[in-house]
């Protein structure tokens, strides 16, 4: 269990007084999370730093409107899929694909099991992939993914239990070659 | 309870109720085929857990909009500052009130000139009232101050 001198709610709380400090505190504590959930999301260190940036300032600008603030991290993760899909929808019409084998660079993932994971995720489709993202990686609970996401909570699963199946299928020689 | 009823991937996500799980668990000890699927999705998911975690390669920090700050005006509002001109105001005015006493030299020049004066008076309107009368004897009175003066 990680103890928390100060609580998100008391950051936010002061944040929505003007203290910029308090905003900044609460930033460096979600700042990582949502960098690498964008970075699995479009693929690209930039962009998710960029998207992380919009992602904080829309959240401060939009913070007096967060209704419970026991809520932060699902509110913030909806912004940041909100900004995250609207790069990806003006990628499209490029015919860019949102991920493509070894659009990350190689040598930030050195494992081989690592470099495996990545390219399963990217084979899914980009719900399928966030779905695994926002579950897997960030723990969030089906409830919590269905309001980011804005869909029913079946949805979310079955978006999920795809994604996970063909994983299983897609990481099948990386588990046999680990297990051999 | 048939095998197909039992959700192992809400399982191994931790998506079941207390109940939900002892049950599952209870049909799971009984049937190899709930175990190997349980089993491989745990797998798949620790498998998932081998994507290394990034570090943003900068921090992600905002600073106080410069909009938002007092303009210089807004300055002189400040508490701080109006308590500062009160005091500055106060010492000004202790130093024009409260200055310094005369020295001997001085009071003595400013009583010879103030009694200079008075005579000087006195003689105009000696002179004044006696030239109605006759003007031979105010120039024999003229001489005659001349000569007590010296």
């Amino acid at each position: 269990m990680i103890f928390r001198e100060v609580e998100d709610r008391d950051l936010i709380a002061k944040a929505r007084k003007g203290e910029v400090e308090a905003y900044n505190l609460l930033v460096s504590r979600w700042e990582k999370r949502v960098f690498n959930y964008l970075l699995r999301l479009v693929s690209n260190r930039e962009d998710a730093l960029d998207l992380s940036q919009e992602a904080f300032l829309k959240a401060y600008q939009s913070l007096p409107k967060l209704d419970d603030p026991g809520r932060f991290g699902a509110w913030l993760f909806r912004i940041a899929h909100n900004e995250a899909f609207s790069l990806l929808r003006r990628r499209k019409p490029e015919g860019e694909m949102p991920l493509e084998k070894g659009t990350v660079s190689r040598e930030l993932l050195p494992i081989e099991l690592s470099l495996a994971v990545e390219t399963a995720l990217g084979r899914l489709s980009e719900e399928q992939r966030e779905a695994v993202l926002l579950k897997v990686y960030q723990g969030f609970k089906f409830e919590e993914m269905a309001e980011i996401l804005s869909c029913p909570v079946s949805t979310v699963k079955s978006r999920l239990y795809t994604a996970l199946d063909l994983l299983k299928t897609t990481l099948a020689p990386a588990i046999l070659r680990g297990e051999s | 309870m048939s095998c197909e009823q039992y959700d192992w991937k809400a399982y191994a996500l931790g998506e079941m109720t207390l109940a939900e799980r002892r049950e599952a668990e209870a049909h799971g000890t009984t049937c190899d085929h709930c175990r190997n699927e349980l089993a491989h999705v745990r797998l798949t998911i620790d498998t998932l857990s081998a994507l290394r975690e990034e570090e943003p390669p900068r921090r992600i920090a905002f600073v106080s909009d410069k909009v938002f700050e007092p303009r210089w005006w807004q300055v002189f509002l400040r508490p701080s500052f109006a308590a500062a001109l009160v005091v500055a105001a106060a010492i000004l005015m202790h130093g024009y009130l409260v200055r310094p006493a005369a020295s001997d030299a001085e009071i003595q020049a400013r009583v010879d000139q103030a009694v200079s004066r008075a005579v000087a008076e006195v003689e105009e309107r000696n002179v004044a009232a006696l030239n109605a009368v006759d003007g031979k004897v105010t120039s024999l009175y003229v001489a005659a101050t001349g000569i007590v003066r010296q």
